[in-house]
């Protein structure tokens, strides 16, 4: 654990992105190492969105997942419901506390991923890939330009965690 | 170079998951403080919003009021103190496998049952219970959801210390204030665009017996218990214990004043704000 701990602190002074390494035993030293992907979207309320043609994935990010500690319950949405940005579409619960999750773009839920009812630990272990929440057809392309890229969105993540 | 030796050795002492570290938490207090020059210079008052009994029904509507207020800036950080009548309540995972009679008879008992969107399993809320609904930004406050529910049982815990009764937080897992094994407090959060709702609830003399009809918090073969019983001599009054989970609060999530609220609403609350 210790050499696990030493090599993503090592992977991180060398920005290579270590994809959701969980350090939940360390909070104040976690801001430093979560991941931030390049090639996704961010929203400041630590949600992340992959658009690729007509579909559109999101999820929560490593600094939320990190920040919540270990998710045992995850509410999704229905296929076909309208989601719109800026506004919750679901909640994740830890530690006793639900967390409102906000939708980064606006459109129709096309698919949800069911795995996270048996195992919501996926949002900690795989915040990027297996712990995806929903996909979406974006209903305005123009969403997406309102949103922080990878080095603004890790400039707000040191900024919230300084102010801490 | 040397500074980092200890670090190091807590850090190998610490290292199995989740587990509550007090000497790590010391440390990333101290680191915090180093860290923290910009926030520590600001007073920041916590208002307090004494209630009374609230049924629960009327409190829920006044925090989800006052959580919108609180997003907008219209109030500041700001705490209610109240105890309910005789209710038991859900979480979002609607967890009523764990109310072991019928909902049907929890009328006739005189109690009521709600559904709620905060974290946790079932509980019960009676008189002489405290409860503290935070309404904070946790933006501003400077704290993640597990540290604020840490802070949140860091509380109950002081306040249990104060009266000579050792308490700890909760296993893996089990999330609530604990002595040996029995429950002292609960804790039931939620969280929306960074503002919390709900809280904690620290059982001062109420009666056990509601928690019968109760698998408490969906954990099995543990018990409950109140100060009453963990106490071999006299308690202050409700207020004075009210006023002390209060002040640790105000310290614990780092403000400098502590402000009673006057003019406070008449409840139930009617129309929308």
């Amino acid at each position: 654990m210790a050499s696990k701990f030493w090599a993503s602190s090592a992977a991180n002074a060398l920005k290579i992105s270590c994809s959701g390494t969980k350090i939940s035993a360390f909070p104040a030293l976690s801001r430093c190492f979560s991941s931030v992907l390049d090639g996704l979207k961010y929203t400041k309320s630590h949600e992340w969105v992959k658009h690729e043609g007509s579909v559109a994935t999101v999820g929560i990010t490593d600094h939320a997942q990190g920040h919540l500690g270990e998710v045992v319950f995850v509410e999704l949405p229905e296929k076909g419901v309208a989601v719109t940005q800026g506004e919750g579409f679901g909640a994740v619960e830890s530690v006793k506390a639900t967390s409102d999750v906000n939708c980064p773009i606006s459109g129709e839920v096309i698919e949800v991923n069911t795995k996270l009812t048996e195992t919501p630990g996926l949002i900690n272990s795989s915040p990027y890939e297996d712990g995806w929440m929903i996909k979406v057809k974006p209903s305005s392309p123009l969403d997406l330009d309102s949103l922080l890229d990878a080095s603004n969105y890790t400039k707000h993540c040191e900024e919230e965690d300084a102010a801490h | 170079m040397l500074e980092i030796e200890p670090w190091i050795w807590l850090i190998l002492s610490c290292i199995s998951g989740e587990q509550h570290c007090s000497e790590l938490d010391h440390m990333f207090n101290f680191a915090d403080k180093h860290l923290d020059s910009k926030n520590m210079t600001v007073r920041r008052a916590l208002e307090v919003w004494k209630l009374g009994i609230v049924k629960y029904l009327d409190a829920l509507k006044l925090q989800e009021k006052l959580l919108l207020d609180r997003k907008i800036g219209r109030v500041p950080d700001l705490v209610l103190s109240l105890q309910h009548p005789p209710t038991y309540t859900l979480g979002k995972r609607k967890t009523d496998h764990n109310l072991l009679i019928p909902e049907s008879d929890l009328k006739s008992l005189g109690a009521e049952l709600h559904y709620t969107e905060r974290g946790g399993d079932i509980t019960f809320h009676g008189p002489r219970q405290a409860i503290l609904y935070p309404i904070f930004s946790l933006r501003e406050i400077g704290f993640g959801a597990r540290k604020y529910v840490e802070g949140l049982e860091s509380v109950m815990i002081e306040v249990a210390s104060m009266h000579g009764v050792k308490a700890r937080p909760g296993d893996k897992g089990e999330t609530g204030v604990w002595v040996g094994e029995r429950k002292i407090g609960a804790i039931g959060v939620r969280i929306s665009s960074g503002i919390t709702s709900h809280g904690l609830a620290f059982n001062i003399d109420n009666d056990l017996s509601w928690y019968e009809n109760i698998v408490p918090c969906g954990i099995e073969g543990k018990g409950v218990t109140s100060l009453r019983r963990e106490v071999s001599g006299e308690l202050p009054s409700d207020d004075v214990i009210h006023d002390q989970l209060i002040q640790c609060l105000a310290r614990i999530f780092r403000f400098s004043d502590v402000q009673m609220k006057h003019d406070l609403p008449v409840l139930p609350i009617r129309g929308q704000c």
